[in-house]
Order: structure tokens, then sequence, then C-alpha cells
């Protein structure tokens, strides 16, 4: 009997293979679209009964360290708690309705439903890995679909975005990776058990006798494969030129999950090993997150596509979770550092369905007016007022408004972060307006004002457009007012991270 | 004879090369033999799996010594004997209706007992003689498109630059057998750990020079290279595949049993030779490679930049603060990483010699025919080919799931375990390079424009490719059997 993970990643991979086997839109589109809501199903479910195993802490853990290759200790190791969970959920929903929102796909249709339904595969992968070897290997995989669903289908400059995004975050990942070798190779000489699994690893890393230099190097090079996905700037600039070019179903799990990859990674991967890297680490880190959260809004505010516009707001939302980490880390109260380990890893999730909104309303401009460049715009709520709606309520709800779940995590960031990192908490709240300005001016240019008549007559927003945001609309809404099932199971966690002992206060002054 | 017993494998290549040969004199239809030279090649291959592990013990030492049948000459005559047979099926389509095709299984036979003597060897002349064997048989292979310039000029090439490296590598035995009294690898490391004083002298360090010149000519190391991309290029491409997968690990099987047992008391002075040979190699072979514009060259260049990355254990053995249980997990994944290049590299080269074949069959060659401009929209073109090309071109990369990608995973973890972050981090840079330009003719089979309409795919050329990517996918989700026999050859190699 195999456990629901492995059901999910073995539905998605029988279902990839017979969408490219089909011949037609209309199969390629039903098996992709019946199994990913088979996964997506199955992991409501595990939502339901989700229960923490009380020793280690995992719920639906499947395999064991070392079953895999045990000559050099790699394991089929899968398993999820309260970061992985909420996060294979947001995969899925994100998946399974973005093969809803590509009905019309018609472009090699098998291809494009089989690499949607890979890409849903592959970032489940990342987030159940208990083994590095196997989360490495997801981790690589994820290029691959993306690659060919920039390549295949992407716009114009898209040889260009494809090479690009593939060898930047390849190089990073391979970084990533040199960081794993040397933490498996010392642990393997301090225990004499040469493991690959990321719980060993992670729990023996503190007490690891040896220099500083391979312990900040083991930490420095996991981190940068992790900022470089998620991405922070200065290391942001495969992603405006990657979503541009993607289809717009692309953008929407690029954005939704792709980039949760480096999140998860924070969480999953550093936070443990942080009581024992330098402090520095952590006001980098926090200094990645706030350059990311100050320069989004203004990168954003000077750009005439549309979308992206989206793909700038994309890197500060993500800087919130930098700092969210960062603070949760820093010397400080319980309290507070709890609440802003929640609010990041609450971000993540509220960030993912949100920004699936804002780029398949993106998809719906192109898809409708042929033009993504604002002044082209203007005045679209004459010709599609149900669209409208839904954008807007993107567009607010990506600003931070009350009632959207993007306010309540931001604002236990920030709240959270005020004890600890105060002053970084200052800077970044300085750029609310900013950010708050660019979506409105980019709505009242795009939606309202005058009707530019050289776009001819639109139709209005299709069914299928519609059903899938205002799902997500739905759902941003209602975690906005109601957030607790996911909140609650995230700060179970991040409380069981921080009192355990898992997490230590740094030393250092808060600044 | 007991102890020649082990020695059945190449008996039966010898044979069934001797049979072809005078078969084809009295036959017309000559594609049977291309069958009859496959199921030599399966039977040799059958034997040398179920005897793997096979120890002198049990062998003797056949030859007075100078041959040895243990785990790591096992591995390596696996990995000809693979590649072997997937030239050999990809010949049937290539060579299919060549009227004097039953030299050219005779020769790859011939070259492959080559190959697998060297690997056996334990003696300098032994490992000579098989040199040899393996660069003659070569060098008419690689002419063997005798009405095409190109292919003249890449035999001439190899013949020339072959030659040459085959002379110094004697020059450097002849001073190994003054300075010791022996040709035998064990004796001369022995005489060198008992004399230390002859460490360090003019007459050894010219040995080692000539030796790795010698070698580094056939592993295709810059800057001994330059023959590489001309002959690769020039030569019918399952011939390449047999030189790029075959012929070159040879340089390594010899390399290893060389310098990492016979001349390991003087690793001081041969660990700068490699670490430089292995940075520049492969660097100079990825920049090379990236600025191709004929997809057969790039995969020659790739060739030479993945010596560079089996060279670094040379370094990681040599390298004195690393530890000791460093030095066998270098060795495995040498053995390893060169198990999956072959693969991949033999595929790869099948899979450009399918392209001609079909532009050839279609009469659409204008120009190169390898150019990448051939390989515009193949995905469409010849899907199956493009697939199967797109998984080995990933293998050859190190991007999952595939073997290629573990091979290098325990490659790299071998040379952060042996203390060489800087080395890794090179290698691993190099690596994330390489992915450019295997993408980038990936990019072209798949949304580059098709010039034409669809193909019909040869048959045996699909197989060959095939049975290249199930090994390598194989290997990726089921590696166990391999790396125990790869750890085996490393202790076998290195005696402990």
């Amino acid at each position: 009997m195999i456990g629901p993970i492995s059901a999910i990643m073995l539905t998605l991979v029988v279902g990839a293979i017979i969408t490219l086997l089909t011949n037609s839109t209309a199969q390629a589109r039903a098996v992709a679209i019946v199994s990913s809501f088979i996964a997506l199903a199955i992991s409501i479910w595990m939502f339901l009964t989700y229960e923490l195993n009380p020793v280690t802490h995992l719920a639906f853990e499947e395999g064991s360290a070392n079953n895999w290759i045990s000559s050099i200790g790699i394991g089929y190791h899968v398993g999820v708690d309260g970061i992985g969970l909420p996060m294979v959920l947001l995969a899925t929903i994100v998946c399974a309705l973005g093969t809803v929102y590509s009905w019309s796909e018609s472009k090699r249709s098998n291809q494009f439903f089989a690499l949607v339904l890979l890409m849903d595969l592959t970032l489940i992968g990342v987030f159940v890995s208990l083994d590095f070897f196997m989360f490495y290997v997801f981790w690589e995989l994820t290029l691959l679909p993306m690659f060919f669903l920039i390549g295949v289908w992407g716009g114009p400059r898209k040889d260009y975005s494809a090479i690009k995004f593939l060898i930047y975050t390849h190089i990073a990942s391979v970084i990533m990776m040199l960081g794993i070798f040397a933490m498996y190779y010392y642990n393997g000489i301090n225990t004499g058990v040469y493991t690959f699994d990321m719980m060993t690893l992670l729990h023996s890393y503190p007490t690891l006798p040896i220099s500083s230099f391979w312990k900040n190097f083991i930490f420095g090079a996991l981190m940068f494969g992790f900022i470089v996905k998620m991405p922070s700037v200065p290391f942001h600039t495969w992603l405006p030129d990657a979503h541009v070019e993607a289809p717009t179903v692309g953008s929407i799990i690029l954005a939704g999950v792709l980039l949760k990859m480096g999140g998860y990674g924070l969480f999953r991967v550093l936070l443990p090993m942080i009581p024992n890297a330098s402090p520095y680490f952590i006001y980098a880190l926090a200094l990645f997150g706030l350059v990311s959260i100050i320069y989004s809004p203004f990168a954003a505010l000077a750009q005439k596509d549309i979308k992206k516009l989206v793909a700038f707001s994309s890197i500060g939302h993500m800087g919130f979770i930098s700092l969210g980490v960062a603070a949760s880390v820093a010397a400080g109260l319980e309290g507070p550092r709890i609440l802003a380990h929640t609010g990041a890893m609450f971000q993540m999730f509220s960030h993912g369905i949100i920004t699936a909104v804002l780029f398949g309303s993106c998809g719906v401009i192109e898809h409708h007016t042929h033009t993504r460049i604002i002044d082209d715009l203007g005045g679209l709520t004459k010709k599609m007022p149900k669209f409208a709606i839904l954008m807007v309520a993107g567009f607010f709800a990506s600003l931070g408004l009350p009632l959207c779940s993007g306010f309540v995590a931001e604002f236990s960031i920030l709240g959270g972060s005020f004890q600890t990192l105060p002053i970084f908490v200052a800077l970044a709240a300085v750029t609310i307006p900013f950010t708050a300005g660019y979506h409105l001016w980019a709505v009242q240019r795009t939606l309202w004002g005058p009707y530019n008549e050289y776009l001819g007559d639109i139709k209005e927003i299709k069914w299928y457009e519609f059903a899938t945001l205002a799902i997500w609309t739905i759902l941003f809404i209602v975690l906005g007012i109601y957030p607790q099932p996911i909140f609650n199971m995230m700060r179970d966690t991040a409380t069981y991270f921080i009192t355990s002992g898992n997490i230590l206060p740094i030393g250092g002054i808060p600044i | 004879m007991t102890g020649y017993t082990p020695l059945l494998p190449e008996g039966i290549l010898i044979g069934v090369a001797a049979l072809v040969i005078l078969v084809g004199l009295f036959i017309e239809k000559k594609k049977i033999l291309g069958y009859f030279t496959l199921i030599g090649l399966l039977a040799s291959l059958g034997l040398t799996i179920s005897s793997w592990n096979i120890t002198t013990a049990y062998t003797g030492a056949p030859f007075y010594g100078a041959i040895v049948v243990d785990p790591f000459a096992q591995i390596f005559n696996m990995m000809f004997l693979f590649v072997g047979i997937l030239v050999c099926i990809a010949a049937l389509d290539a060579y299919g209706d060549h009227k004097n095709q039953d030299e050219f299984y005779a020769l790859m036979l011939l070259a492959i007992v080559g190959m697998m003597t060297v690997a056996l060897s334990k003696d300098l002349v032994a490992l000579f003689i098989g040199f040899e064997l393996a660069s003659i048989s070569t060098y008419a292979m690689a002419g063997f498109d005798k009405h095409d310039p190109k292919s003249i000029e890449a035999a001439m090439k190899y013949f020339l630059i072959g030659g040459l490296s085959s002379s110094l590598m004697v020059f450097g035995m002849s001073y190994l057998y003054g300075l010791t009294g022996s040709t035998n690898i064990d004796t001369i490391a022995a005489v060198f750990a008992e004399n230390t004083a002859l460490i360090g002298t003019p007459a050894i360090l010219l040995a080692m020079v000539m030796l790795i010149a010698g070698f580094g000519f056939k592993m295709a190391f810059v800057p001994f290279h330059m023959w590489a991309p001309d002959t690769y290029e020039g030569a019918p491409s399952i011939v390449s595949s047999l030189l790029a997968a075959g012929s070159k690990k040879m340089g390594f099987a010899a390399a290893f049993r060389v310098f990492i047992i016979g001349l390991i008391a003087m690793k001081l002075d041969w660990y700068i030779a490699f670490v430089i040979l292995a940075v520049v190699t492969m660097t100079v072979g990825n920049v090379l490679a990236v600025v191709q514009k004929s997809v057969k060259r790039m995969l020659a260049y790739s060739s030479v930049a993945h010596a560079g990355y089996i060279a670094i254990v040379f370094a990681i053995v040599a390298y004195p603060y690393a530890s000791a249980d460093a030095t066998g997990l270098a060795v495995a994944g040498g053995i390893l990483h060169a198990f999956s290049h072959a693969i991949g590299k033999a595929g790869a080269f099948i899979a450009v010699g399918a392209v001609t074949y079909m532009l050839m069959s279609k009469n659409a060659v204008d120009g190169d025919p390898n150019h990448i401009d051939n390989y515009d929209g193949l995905g469409r073109r010849a899907p199956l080919t493009a697939l199967l090309m797109t998984i080995m071109l990933l293998s050859l990369a190190g991007i999952p799931p595939t073997f290629g990608f573990t091979s290098k995973w325990y490659l790299f973890l071998s040379a952060i375990k042996g203390g060489l972050l800087w080395l890794a981090i090179i290698c691993v840079l190099n690596s994330a390079l390489s992915v450019y330009y295997y993408a980038k003719v990936i990019m072209r089979m798949y949304w580059g424009e098709p010039k034409g309409d669809a193909f019909i795919e040869p048959p045996m050329y699909l197989f060959a490719m095939t049975i290249a990517v199930i090994a390598l996918i194989a290997l990726f989700f089921v590696p166990d059997g391999v790396y125990y026999w790869a750890d085996a050859a490393a202790h076998a190699l290195l005696g402990v």
C-alpha cells in the first residue's frame, strides 16, 4: 500500500505519460485536468487528515533513509509537516487550476499539458523530499519542464530567456550541491555514518567539529542556492525575462510555486542550521530581503509591460519572506519570533495564490487585446466588467489590502520582526506607499480611463479564465478573513522549531 | 591452461574477427556478418559480466604476469563491449549495403580487443601492444568513408598524431625500464618505493612527461587535443562514437594503471601536472564547445571537457592531504563517470550519425550535414531520434534523471571529500557552462522551424540509441549494482 505522497507523484507521472500519448487537444486537456485534480483531491485529503507524528514531527512519512542507493547513503524518504504540506497544497491548487486556465491551448497541446503535470510533480517532489539527493534531483528537475514551457510556447525572446533561466538557476544549484557534499562528508567523518538523509545532516550540522571556514561555506552555499531561486536582488535578473517570455500558465506556476522553492529551502534546510552559522548570515539574509522590498516597487513603477510589473512585484513579496526568516532567528522574545516565522510561511502560500491571479489577469489581457503594454491599454472595464472585478481584487490583494491573505502575511511579518529587527521593518514599511502606488497606478491605466479604440472590439473574459481566477480570488479572500486552518498549522510547526531548541536565538544586538 | 580461461571474452572476439574476414571473402550478402559480430560481442559481454569479480587467486597470472583479470579490467571491458554493441547495431544501418562491411566489423572487433588488452595489462609491453592494436584498427576505421575527403583527412590526422603519441609513450616506457629494470607495473612501483633516491631525478621526470603526453593524446587532454575535434568530426559518426567512448577510455584505463599504481611514489610530482591539465582541459573544452556550429564538433569538444572532469581523479589521488577513503571514492567516481560518458557520448554520436543518414537518404544535404541548422525542428521531423538525443545530451550535461547526473554527483563528491574545494567549484561551474551548448541543440530540435517533411527514422540507429537511453535512465534509478562494481574496481586497482 503506497502512501498519499507517492500516490500523488504516481498519478502525475502516469497522467503526464498518457497526456503525451494523446493526439487531440480535447483528450490531452481531459487527461491533464483529471490527473491534476486527482492530485489536488489527495492533497486536500492530506490537509484534512493531517496529524503529526509526535516523535519525528512529520506526517505521511514514507520510505526511510539509505534505502535507495545504500552504498553512499541515499534513500527514498518523503514526508510533510507544517512547512511542506501547505506547499504541496499550493502546488496542486495552482497547477490544477492552471490546466483549466489553459483550456484553449492548441499548440502541441499534448506536450504542453504533459509539461504542466511534470512541473506539478517536480515541485511537489521538492516539497516532500527528506533526502538531500532526492531534494536536489527534484530541484534540478523543475528546470526542465519550465525550460521547455518557456522555449516552445514563449514570446519573441524565448531563446534568450529560456537559456538564461536554465543556466542562471543551474549555477546556483550546483553551488548548493557543493554545500550539501561538504555537509555529507563532514557528518560522515564525525559520526562514521555517510548519509544524505536530510534530518540526520541538519541535526548534526550544529555540532560538527569543523573549521569555521567549512561551516560558513556550507551555510553560504546553501543560502546562495535558495536566494537565487527566490530570487533576491541582486540575483533576480533571470526572473523578469523568464516571466515576460513564458506562456501565462508558465508564469503562474513560476511565480506561484517555483519561487517558493527558495523560501521553502530557507525554512526546511537553512533555519535548523542557523544557530551555528555566523550571525552575519542572518543580517545578510535580512538585508537581501530588505533590498528586494525596497527595490521592487521602484523597478515596477518604471515598467511599461504589465507582466514585467507583476514580475517585479513578486521580487518584493519574496523579500518579506527573507526578512521574516531572519527576524525569527534573531535574538528576541519567542512570541514575536514565532509570529514572524509563521507570517513568512503564510506569505509563501498567500503570495502563490495572489500572484496566480495577477499573472492570470496579465494573460487574459494579452489574450484578448494582444498587447501587454500599459500605455496601449485603458478603459477595459467598459468591455470586460467581469474581468475587471477579478483583476482589481488581485491587485488590491497584492498591495496588502486588509481582508486579503497578503495583509495577514505581511502584517505578521512586519509585526513579528519589529522587536528583533526594528530598523529593517521601518525601512520596509516606508516602501508600502510605493507598493500601493504602482499597483493602483497600473490598475488605473489599464482598466479605467477612456477606452483605447485601437484595441478594437474585444470580448468578455472566457468562462474557464473567469472560473479559475474567481476560485483563486475567493481563496485569498477567505484566507484573509479566516486564515486559521493554514495559519495554525504553520504556527504549530514554527512553535516547534523555535521552542524545541532547533533554532537558538543568535547573539548580537538587535539592529 | 586454467589461467587463460578468463581471457575467453577476448578469444571469442578474435575468433569472430578472423571468421568475419574469411567468410566475407566468399559471400555476397555481408549484412549477416554484422549480426554474427553482434552475437560475438554479446557473448563476450555476457562472459565478462558473469566473471566481473574474478580475482587473481583464481586466474593465476597469464602471460607471465603481463595480463591480470580483475574487477578494474572487467568494468572497463564491459564499457568497451557495451559501446561496441551500440556501434555494431548502428553499423547494421550505416553500412548495411556497404561492399566492404566485413572489414569494418573485423576492424571494430580488433579495436575492442586492443582496448580490452590495455585494461587487462599490468605490464608496459602488453599495454603498448593493446594500445597499438586499438590505434591501428581505428586509424583504418576513421578513414572508412574513403570517398569523403573529410574522412580521409580525419584518418590522416589521427594516424600522424597517434603515431607521434605512441612513440612518445614508448620513449617514456623505455626510461622506466632503464631505471627499474622491469616492465611490470607492480615491480616498477616496488622499485620506486624502495629507492626513494630515484624520485625527482631528471630521468624519471622526463619519463613522466613523455607518458603524460602519450596518454594525454589518447585521452584528449588540452593541449594534446588538437586532433580530436578534426578526427571526431571527419570520421564516420559511428567510428567517432567508438573513438570518443572507447578509445578515450582506454587512455584512462592505461593512465590509471601506470600512474596510480606504477608511479604512485612520484605523486607529488604529477599532482601539479594533472591539476593543471584537468582545469585547462575542462575549461578549454567547454569554452570551445560553446562556439561550435557543427553538432559533431561540439560533441568532440564536450568529450575533451569530460576528459577534464575525469582527470580530477588523478589530482584527488595525488593530493597530499586527501583522506584515504577519498582516493577510493575518486577512482570509483572516475570509472563511473567514464562509464556514463561512454554510454552518453556513444549514443549522442550515433544520433548525429542517424541525422546524417536521414538527411542523406533524402538527398537534402547541402554543405555540412552536421551543421546545427539541420537540427531545426528535428523534434517534429524525427521525434524519436530527437527525444533519445535529448536524454543523452541531458545525461552529458549532468541533469537528472540520468546516469550522467549520478556519476557527476559521485565524482564531485569525491573532490569535496578529498578536500579540493576549489577544484570542485571549477568543475561545477564548468558543468553549468556546458549546459548551455547542450541546451542549445535541444532548443533547436524542439523549437526551431522544421526545414522539410518528416524523416523515416532508421530502425537500427533507433535501436542502438534506445539501448543507450534505457541504460542511462535505468542506471539512475537502480545504480547499486554498478556502484558496487566501480567500488570493487577501485579497490582492485588500489589493492586495498
